[in-house]
């Protein structure tokens, strides 16, 4: 059987996460999308397919597995799983039979045998799903499907305890001082071979599960409160309060507060401020003190904006989702359901940022103004170059591409800076 | 007859930079000599592009080194884009 993961048309609702990575390759929990479905199955995805402007650094990511190629589909049974899918539990994969697993009117995943697969046509892959899901019996998948930025930062919770639940390794393989302590269940926590908690640390595992993974620091007086996970080489800095439902992955630097959020990896919070209900991409750096709300003083549901739209997001607690490589000053205020593009540079201090900060801007007193891809790509190399990291020449054509493509989300909101600029400067009306 | 885009340029950079217009040549720098700091010189790329109704390549407009360079940027723009 080959496994096939795409990413179907709605990546869109899922900006400015998706931008620079397929759906399936989202964090939720202790392992990406694509990894539990992986790991369902008992197998590494033999085909990927993802939108066709990031074929080319899915490839590059994906060296050994082919990329939008429909001729790999060919000779085997199929399981094609929609990279939205929450893998979680015990859900039965299907194998061996034809059947489509749905959530509402969404196809979660198909199940074909070799001769069914093979009479149906489609001159691409989106016809190969449609058709394949017309002919096969459906079900009910029993999988959740991500359709917001927002889901993944509510099922972050089960999904560390179920990684967890199928880690399989548990208790301390790395250093634990003598003067830390685990508050809770012992068995309820794993410390990777390498990994450090310093004396001082509290590990509170009596709501969940917390996983520290190789090379980890935890310092001095940093509370951990499961379920958490802490990826590998992250530095947790002295009196961290990292409160529960919080993943974080590899190579991060964190400290201060942070709530039911998830920090994808590589990316800096390394001061005070709160970061809650939130997801923030690779290469972003939150200055210190930045802060973002994720309760309105009303209670009321928050709004946040897809693809231009406000959407009532049925949730009290929505904290903000920031694209990759963005980086904020010192003391941003960023306001309940914010979402932020990428390579934008935000000077937020004074006042709360707008709830939608476009791709590729800088935001200084209020105002909006372009920045050049050129000094944007420049900074990109240094800040990946500070953890020894080099830039695929397919993620630096990606953020040209991206700074083409969300050319429209900032016109509207530069001109009127534009505006604004020659009126405080007696020169012009606002 | 309108300003020339040269009266233009300085009109606004003296504006933004808060420094007195009859000191502005064409070959003031901006830095050394009329004393921008970076956000300063990207406000005065957003005044300009306001002032003329142009839009500017971020990157060329920063690298902009002189009122004069400044002028004959601009002028080349607005022959490409139109502007005002």
């Amino acid at each position: 059987m080959k496994l096939v993961v795409y990413e179907d048309n709605r990546y869109d609702r899922l900006y400015p996460l998706t931008y620079m990575r397929p759906t399936f390759d989202l964090r939720c929990g202790q392992t990406l999308l694509r990894e539990k479905i992986e790991r369902a199955v008992g197998r590494g995805a033999d085909v990927l397919f993802v939108r066709e402007w990031l074929r080319d650094l899915c490839t590059a990511r994906n060296p050994n597995t082919p990329v939008n190629d429909l001729a790999a589909l060919k000779g085997d049974d199929l399981l094609i799983v929609n990279g939205r899918c929450l893998w979680l539990g015990g859900v039965e994969v299907p194998r061996n039979r034809d059947g489509c697993g749905v959530v509402g009117d969404e196809v979660a995943w198909i199940s074909l045998r070799r001769d069914t697969a093979a009479a149906i046509g489609g001159a691409t892959f989106e016809e190969f799903v449609e058709t394949a899901a017309r002919r096969v019996a459906k079900s009910d998948a029993k999988v959740k499907l991500i359709s917001y930025p927002w889901d993944l930062v509510n099922e972050n919770p089960a999904a560390v305890e179920d990684d967890f639940a199928k880690l399989g390794k548990r208790g301390i393989e790395g250093t634990f001082s003598s003067q830390a302590a685990i508050w809770g269940p012992k068995e309820r926590l794993y410390v990777a071979p390498g990994a450090e908690v310093a004396p001082g640390a509290v590990v509170d595992t009596r709501h969940g599960p917390v996983i520290i993974e190789e090379g980890a620091v935890v310092n001095p007086l940093v509370r951990i409160q499961g379920p958490t996970y802490i990826g590998r080489n992250t530095l947790c800095f002295v009196a961290a309060r990292i409160h529960e439902g919080t993943s974080i992955g590899p190579v991060c630097y964190v400290g201060g507060e942070v709530e039911e959020a998830i920090i994808h990896g590589y990316a800096n919070k390394v001061h005070d401020g709160f970061l809650g209900h939130a997801y923030v991409c690779p290469w972003v750096n939150l200055g210190a003190g930045t802060t973002n709300s994720d309760l309105k003083n009303d209670y009321g549901d928050v709004e946040v904006y897809v693809n231009g739209q406000l959407v009532n997001s049925h949730n009290l607690k929505v904290g903000c989702f920031i694209g990759d490589h963005t980086k904020t000053s010192i003391g941003t205020m960023i306001n309940t359901g914010t979402v932020i593009g990428v390579a934008s540079n935000l000077l937020g201090a004074g006042s709360l940022l707008p709830k939608f900060v476009p791709s590729f801007v800088l935001f200084m007193e209020g105002k909006f103004f372009k920045v050049g891809i050129k000094q944007q790509i420049e900074t990109a190399h240094k800040a990946m170059g500070r953890r020894n990291t080099k830039m695929l020449p397919a993620e630096e054509a990606l953020l040209r591409f991206l700074h083409e493509m969300t050319k429209e989300d900032r016109a509207e909101v530069l001109k009127r800076s534009r505006r604004q600029v020659l009126a405080e400067k007696g020169l012009g009306q606002a | 007859m309108g300003k020339s885009v040269a009266d233009r340029v300085k009109k606004v950079t003296a504006a933004v930079l808060k420094v007195d217009e009859s000191s502005i040549r064409d070959s003031s720098r901006f830095v050394e000599d009329l004393g921008a700091a970076s956000i300063q010189s990207i406000e005065l790329v957003a005044a300009y592009e306001e002032e003329f109704g142009i839009e500017m390549d971020q990157d060329e407009a920063l690298a902009v080194k002189t009122v004069g360079d400044a002028v004959r940027f601009i002028e080349k723009v607005i022959a490409e884009q139109g502007g005002r």
